[in-house]
């Protein structure tokens, strides 16, 4: 009657009753927009294709494949996938301790650090669901455009499992940041849009200690080269090989959620009266 | 005392917020079967109850909980049941889901810990509203459903933060006598309050903390004496409150009456008296529902700043 799960049970155990907790959690509209917004603008795009208003690049139209390289370059890589990865991520423990829930969790006989691998999962399992699916609806909607969606499919599937990818190293790095720090929002802002960004312009090493840099070598499309991001982009060529990256990203996935676990072991929550 | 008659133990246990005391050089030994922990709001009842349930950790001094330091230490949970003070729930999952989950989390499968919820959740009369989410439950529901939670695996030390805060007269004295059982089936229980009479009721056996020092404990009678000595003060919430007033009046314990919204509050000069007539009045439901009975901690600071005092 009394004995102790083991850790990975333990986690799972948080993770079935996280996961409807984050559905219906007040962030679900946030990710409701999130996964909305680039379904909308495909719309968009798709109806001025319609009336054949696309842009035009060194006097031909861009068709449906470029333009869905670059809402993953510029909309998902760079956005979305940083943007869920702050607000949940940061979010994981930071709920339960503003909701004053916590106490039920680190009174039970699993080790705290179950507590966040669980509701790490559920985060991973909730954005993971909601927003694959949504990348899909905008590759029927956009690719068509002058485009094959029978060729473009192993892109789609290497884009899924890129932003996948994204969606875990991003929610680990915050997951710690949310475990380690009492305010963990606005250092997770700044470190998704300041310090990503910023130092990915940099030549140099500092970019590999950016996500950011591991998880762009895993965009299987090529940017549009004569566009006016061009030149933006041209920073970003120094990419590492795909199995370096997805090594370096799982890396960071491991390091993270240990130092996150180790934190959640030994900080003192201290409920608001 | 012999170690085995311990549950809790702390020898020069402080804890420090910053620059706040919360506990100051607690030395205290919390024996076998119920205690109560009296003492005001900012008395460091809560610090206290936070430092027994692992949640946190000691700015110095060593606290053991069954004879095991609590602090990091996961497993002697299994052993523990705790129910804390704040309202704070899952608010979209039913009882019988929020119960279930949190005893699953003590390594039971699915069936077992539905069963075990479920008889939790019978032993504290909800039942019938098991399947509602808890968004929906009166106040004195949602502190029964808390104290399923802490009783579902069966643990042998139960630590239970101000549990009657918000209950009606009918479900208050049903816990009290649960607790009394408890107590009687073995188990030991560490129940904390600011109002001395729902203390007294549960046990004679009481520590007095004020200002994050421990007063007294023990057997204190003569706390009895000195709560008589000061107006207390019951905020009773009631569907007829015009007639309850006049049965009170009535009443010669009765001091002082006045109304609030939906509530009338009492002033008394004998507490015991005066719940005993409540109850009374509740069961016999002549005045329809009594909803909630509630009681600020300024008469027990009255005795505590006499007590500090003398």
């Amino acid at each position: 009657m009394n004995g102790r799960p083991a850790f990975f049970a333990s986690a799972l155990r948080v993770f079935d009753f996280s996961l409807g907790q984050m559905l219906w959690s007040r962030r679900s509209v946030f990710l409701a927009l999130l996964v909305g917004a680039p379904v909308l603008l495909a719309v968009v795009v798709r109806i001025f294709a319609a009336a054949g208003w696309l842009p035009i690049v060194n006097g031909t139209q861009v068709g449906g494949p470029a333009l869905f390289g670059v809402l993953m370059w510029l909309l998902f890589v760079r956005f979305v996938v940083p943007v869920l990865g702050v607000f949940y991520g940061t979010s994981l423990m930071a709920d339960e301790v503003d909701d004053k829930t916590i106490t039920y969790l680190f009174t039970r006989p699993v080790p705290r650090a179950s507590v966040l691998l669980g509701k790490y999962l559920s985060y991973l399992a909730c954005v993971v669901l909601l927003l694959l699916p949504s990348i899909v609806i905008i590759y029927f909607l956009v690719v068509p455009i002058g485009g094959s969606i029978g060729q473009g499919f192993p892109q789609l599937a290497a884009d899924l499992g890129m932003v996948a990818v994204g969606v875990a190293a991003y929610g680990a790095v915050f997951a710690f940041v949310g475990a380690w720090l009492k305010r963990p929002l606005i250092v997770g802002l700044v470190f998704a849009f300041g310090w990503e960004q910023t130092v990915l312009l940099i030549p140099g090493y500092l970019k590999r200690l950016t996500v950011v840099y591991y998880l762009q070598a895993l965009v299987p499309h090529a940017m549009p080269q004569e566009s006016a991001l061009s030149l933006l982009m041209t920073a970003f060529q120094d990419l590492p090989p795909v199995w370096v990256s997805l090594l370096c990203l799982a890396g960071i996935v491991m390091l993270a959620l240990w130092l996150g676990g180790w934190a959640v072991e030994n900080r003192e929550y201290v409920l608001e009266q | 005392m012999a170690a085995a008659d311990i549950v809790i133990s702390a020898e020069h246990v402080s804890k420090w917020y910053g620059q706040v005391i919360g506990l100051n050089d607690v030395i205290l030994n919390v024996p076998r079967g119920i205690t109560g922990l009296l003492g005001p709001n900012g008395a460091g009842k809560s610090t206290l109850m936070k430092l027994v349930t692992g949640q946190l950790k000691p700015s110095k001094g060593i606290l053991k909980v069954l004879g095991e330091p609590i602090w990091q230490n996961a497993p002697i949970f299994s052993r523990i049941g705790f129910c804390p003070e704040q309202d704070a729930f899952y608010e979209r999952m039913t009882g019988l889901e929020w119960v279930t989950a949190l005893v699953s989390l003590n390594g039971l499968g699915e069936a077992a810990s539905q069963e075990m919820a479920a008889r939790a959740i019978e032993t504290v009369g909800l039942s019938d509203v098991a399947g509602k989410r808890i968004g929906a439950y009166s106040k004195g529901m949602r502190q029964r459903i808390k104290l399923a939670q802490a009783i579902a695996h069966d643990p042998e030390l139960l630590i239970l933060d101000e549990p009657l805060s918000g209950m009606d007269p009918l479900v208050r004295r049903r816990i009290i006598r649960l607790i009394k059982d408890w107590g009687r089936a073995g188990k030991s229980i560490l129940v904390s309050s600011h109002i001395l009479h729902e203390i007294e009721s549960m046990t004679p056996n009481i520590v007095l903390i004020n200002q994050g020092r421990i007063l007294a404990e023990g057997n204190v009678h003569q706390i009895r004496d000195l709560i008589d000595e000061h107006p207390h003060t019951v905020y009773v919430k009631a569907d007829d409150t015009r007639e309850l007033a006049r049965r009170f009046l009535a009443d010669d314990h009765v001091l002082s009456l006045k109304f609030e919204e939906g509530a009338v509050v009492v002033q008394t000069g004998r507490p015991d008296v005066f719940y005993a007539r409540l109850t009374e009045l509740a069961a016999s439901s002549e005045l329809g529902t009594i909803h909630e009975v509630t009681s600020p901690d300024d008469n027990l600071q009255a005795v505590f700043q006499y007590l500090v005092k003398s």
